[in-house]
This record gives structure tokens, sequence and C-alpha cells, in this order.
């Protein structure tokens, strides 16, 4: 969620997913009912470089969200006539105590200018939770969090749901520069086991460098599921290091979206048209299982 | 208003608050669509509603339901991206993916009745047959009223929208009103020299209301990338940036036939809807508007009562078609 993946040339990693519930039941159980508050804003405020930092009081969805779900965020103020689509966001910490969620937003466009703009006390509208989260296996005991840029505020909350458990986690979090790596924050909050920072400006970011960190670091004892989210690039790497460790990889996909919910299929991941609509990622999604297998039909 | 009982606000959503809400001021919203009794007036647009919203506002509240488009036949709509957004609006290019018939009667219909509303089935197809088969795959199927999606485009003729010719509406609409003894509503397309030719049309073949208008054709190009920004190259444009061109729309049709007229284009508040009535139109229906704000019909229809007891209105009928000139 969140930002704009990185691409190069080849399949696009929205035509290799498939979902993670077979069968395509939307609303599986398990996954809460959304509801949707008119939230007051209770911090608003500019992170690193181009990001900005929401936390909205909303105790509903702050109890019922789980990893990896998203919710909708409402640019367009009480009478304003735009802009008419929410946003959608990845829920990068939340409190279910406080009732409290977490939100940090790409300031790319009219509409994230927008909910930037949102300063403390103002009421905003969201929308969750929604979605197929991330899905962690019984059997897991180490999990590997590669997230790029604002893709990363999609795998905080693993790190969260984790804390505590007997779950390890090694996060990777990639940016162009150290100002634009987002989570450690939370990372470190959550007391996850190993957390790699890596950027563009030291090349540390290298796609085959950071393969060899993390064979370095991992090839030992690796991890049971890989997550991933924010860049076109790593997705590819995880896939490969998964095929290396025979890992799970579940990916988190971006879209324009206007319902959020599934009835407006306006998010179907297919670049290409075939005899059956691809899956949706508000409702499919975001959270995909990535395989090669479909690419290469 | 109704107070909540029981709970102390802080325990309660705002969504929860909403549902509790009640109508204040006793306004008759009741409208006619021929045979067709609707306690108010506002009802989704095809397409901009789905069973999925049943949590998120109290849909028994609403007029109607109406459903996406439905194809006889299985459709996996258009490659992405399906939407971007432009100036108060938003294009999409979906390309109205349908279960089919079969799977829509099993899976998907129940679950609109189960709302307690009256139904609309929108149907569609690409060819006169098409619609005529679906409306005879539809004829022992339980819902209120049938609306006909002449929009999309005709295979026969080059792909140009059905609903842009008069004498290709009354085919199909003559066609489907043969075939049923439903209400026929049959949803135009705006993207005509005159809309009350088209309209006349519908109405000389049994339509028992128009809906005025589908979307308008639009385009976005991505200028980094040099491409449409639309998978389809191009889509229809909704939202509050299309409504004085539906107003307009709307006080023309309306003008032209006798039968009611459902509004449709950029209504997003009470003050939209009473702007759409006194042109003429009988009903409306929201789509954007609930992308926006799930719970934006349900809202309407209590601003709309509010409204029009501040306007000294009783009775929403009573205002219809009354603008001045």
């Amino acid at each position: 969620m969140n930002t704009p993946l990185d691409t190069e040339a080849g399949i696009p990693v929205r035509d290799s997913v498939t979902p993670l519930s077979d069968g395509g039941t939307r609303t599986g159980a398990g996954l809460p009912a959304p509801t949707w508050h008119r939230a007051r804003v209770l911090v608003s405020t500019p992170y690193g470089r181009g990001y900005h930092f929401l936390r909205l009081e909303a105790p509903s969805i702050a109890r019922t969200c789980q990893a990896g779900q998203f919710v909708m965020l409402t640019a367009a103020r009480d009478g304003d006539d735009g802009p008419v689509l929410p946003r959608p966001m990845a829920v990068y910490g939340r409190d279910p105590r406080a009732g409290t969620i977490d939100i940090l937003l790409g300031v790319v466009g009219d509409g994230t200018r927008r909910l930037a703009s949102f300063g403390p006390d103002e009421r905003m509208l969201v929308v969750g939770p929604l979605g197929q989260g991330f899905r962690l296996a019984p059997r897991t005991r180490r999990v590997l969090l590669v997230g790029r840029g604002i893709g990363t505020c999609s795998l905080t909350t693993v790190a969260q749901e984790c804390a505590g458990t007997d779950v390890e986690i090694v996060a990777v979090a990639s940016g162009r520069s150290a100002d634009r790596v987002v989570g450690a924050d939370v990372y470190r909050a959550a007391g996850v086991t190993r957390l790699h920072e890596v950027t563009d400006d030291t090349g540390a970011s290298d796609v085959a460098r950071l393969r060899d960190l993390l064979t370095a670091d991992l090839d030992q004892a690796p991890p049971q599921q890989i997550m991933t989210c924010g860049s076109e690039r790593l997705a590819r790497l995880c896939e490969e290091l998964g095929r290396r460790w025979s890992a799970d990889v579940q990916v988190s996909l971006e879209a324009h979206m206007a319902c959020g919910l599934g009835y407006c299929h306006g998010c179907a991941t297919g670049t290409r048209s075939g005899p059956e609509e691809s899956p949706l990622i508000c409702a499919d999604g975001p959270v995909f299982r990535l395989s090669r297998q479909d690419a290469e039909r | 208003m109704t107070e909540v009982q029981d709970h102390s606000p802080a325990a309660l959503d705002d969504r929860d608050r909403h549902f509790a809400d009640h109508a204040a001021y006793g306004t008759d919203l009741g409208v006619s669509l021929g045979a067709l009794r609707l306690a108010n007036p506002v009802m989704p647009a095809s397409g901009c509603f789905g069973p999925e919203l049943a949590g998120l506002l109290p849909v028994h509240e609403l007029g109607a339901v109406v459903t996406k488009t439905l194809f006889s036949q299985r459709r996996s709509g258009n490659p992405s991206h399906r939407l971007t957004e432009s100036a108060q609006g938003m294009l999409n290019s979906v390309g109205i993916p349908s279960p089919g018939s079969a799977e829509f009667i099993r899976t998907v219909l129940p679950r609109y009745r189960s709302f307690g509303v009256p139904v609309v089935v929108s149907v569609g197809g690409l060819a006169v047959e098409e619609y005529l088969r679906i409306t005879e795959e539809l004829a022992d199927v339980r819902c209120e009223a049938l609306e006909v999606n002449v929009s999309c485009p005709n295979l026969e003729h080059g792909g140009l929208a059905i609903g842009t010719d008069a004498a290709t509406v009354e085919r199909v609409v003559s066609g489907v009103v043969a075939r049923t003894s439903l209400p026929v509503i049959v949803k135009l397309t705006p993207n005509v020299t005159s809309i009350g030719d088209i309209a006349r049309a519908a109405e000389q073949a049994g339509a028992t209301a128009v809906t005025v208008a589908n979307t308008f054709p639009g385009m976005a190009i991505d200028l980094e990338g040099r491409s449409a920004v639309l998978g389809n190259g191009v889509g229809g444009l909704s939202g509050p940036a299309v409504r004085p061109m539906v107003l307009r729309l709307v006080w023309q049709a309306a003008a032209a036939v006798r039968i009611p007229v459902v509004g449709c284009g950029g209504v997003s508040t009470a003050r939209d809807v009473l702007e759409f009535v006194l042109a003429g139109a009988t009903a409306v229906q929201m789509g954007t508007a609930t992308f926006t704000r799930p719970y934006a019909m349900t809202q309407v229809l209590r601003d709309l009562d509010a409204l029009c007891h501040e306007l000294g209105i009783a009775r929403l009928a009573d205002v219809r078609g009354t603008v001045r000139i």
C-alpha cells in the first residue's frame, strides 16, 4: 500500500500474485467487520522527507485491525466536493488500549497534501479495517520483513503483533536516503531481532548487496515466511529468497481505490484482460501470495 | 433525533450513532416510479453499491437498491488501471465485470433482497438480442424493477453506445417490456445530441421511467509515462464535476416525457437532491458520493428531511419540476 512501486521491465508483480484465501472467499472467517469513524486527529506532523504522520482516534479499528489490513481516509472535508476518492493507507501502528491508529503517508499529490493539512482536533473520516492482511502460519518461528520507502508501513504491524511471542523478526527498511527510511522506530519498539536499514546513497539498498547481506544473515537459520511491500525489485528478490529457503512469500500491493470493499471492482490486479476477472487488491488483497507460476502461464 | 440509550457516547462508533439516528421532521419523501412505490427518492447508482456496504450505512432506509449491471454471460471487465481521480470527480473504466445471470440469481441477488427494500436489477448487453435474453433469464426472479443500461457499446454497430440511437433504444426497450411484467427503467447515456429524443423513444417503447444519466466519456494522461492512465485508454467521468451538465439533461428529459425521470450525476448533498427535483426528477441515484463517504445516501436522506422542513416543503413531490426559468 501507499506508494508507487518501483517498476522495471518484465512482468509486473501484480500479474504474478494469487489470493491468500483459496477459493476466493473475500469475507473470510476471522476478518473483522469494517466500520467507520469520524476520527479526531490527535497528532499531525511532518516525518522524514516527504512523509507525514497522523495519529487518529479510531477505537473500533484500533481494536480489531489485523496486520497488513488497511483503512480508507477521506481527504475531502465536510462540504468539500473533492477529492472524491478516499486514499487507501496501511495502518502503520495501532494501540488498542488507547484506541488510536497511526498512519504514515507519503505526500505525493493533492489528496495526500490535503490529508497532511488536517490539524489536531479536526475530524477525518476513516473506514476500516479492510482487506486481507498478512497470514502468519502457526509453524512460523522466524519472519523476514522487507520494506521499501513508505511501503514499510504495511509491515510494521506484523512486528507489533509478534512482539512478546516466540516469533523472531528480521526486518529490512530500505529507502533512497536515511530520511526516507521509515519504520525503524516501530520496529525497535516492537523488539525486532535485527533491523537492517539500507539506503541508495550508500549503495547498501542495491539488490545484489541486499541479497548478500540477507543470505549471510539468514542462510544458517532461514525464515519460514517473507513479507514485503513497496518495491517490485525487492519483491522479486524476496521471491528468489523464498525459493532458496523454501519460505512462503507474501506481498502487499497498492492501487487507486474507490470503495475499498470489493463492490466497485476498480482495483483489479490484472494489467491484461482474461476470461476471468483478476483478483481485486482491496478485497482479495492487499496482501497476496507471490508466485511466478501464474506469470509463466 | 432519537436519543441513544444505555450507552455512554464513548462506547459507540460514529457508525453506531448514524444507525441509531432517525429523521425528525416527517417530510413526506415518498415517490412513485409507475406502480413502484418508494419510501423516499434516494437509491444507489448501478455499480456504486454492493452488499459489502451492509454494515456501513442503514441500507434498509433507502428508497431502493440497484445492482451492478448484469450481463447474461460472465464478463471479466477491463485491464487495470480502472480508476483515476479528476477535479471534483473520477474516471472509471471498470468495464462491467459480471458474474453472469445464473451465478447472480444464485448468490448475489439474495444478498440484495435481504435489505428489505425494492431491488432494481440493472441489465446490459452488447447487442439487442442480449438485452432480450437477460430479461428472459430474469423472468422468474423476484425483484421490483429492471433498469436497462443502454450505455453499453453495441458490438453489432461498431461499438457506439446502444443508447445513442433512438431507434435502437426503442427496439431494446420494447423487447424488454414485452418479456417482463416488471417496471422498466431505462438508464440513458448523456452522450447524445438530444436527450429528449432518446427519452421519448424509451417512453414510446413502454418504459416506466428513465434514469438521466450515465457517466460522461473522458480520458486521463500520465505525462511522465506519456501513457493513458486507464488501462482501457478512456473511461467514464462521474462525481460533482458532472452535476451541472446532468441537471440540465434532467430538466430537458423531464420536459420531453410524461414518465418519471431519475436524476443521476454528482448528487452528494440534500441540496443537490432538491435541485434535481426542482429540475423535474422524481428520484435520484447516488454513486461517487458513496465512495467519498459510505454513509452519504442515508446522511442525505436525513438532511433532506431537515432541509424540506426548513424550506416549508411538506411533500417532496409538490415541488417536482417547479424550477422557474
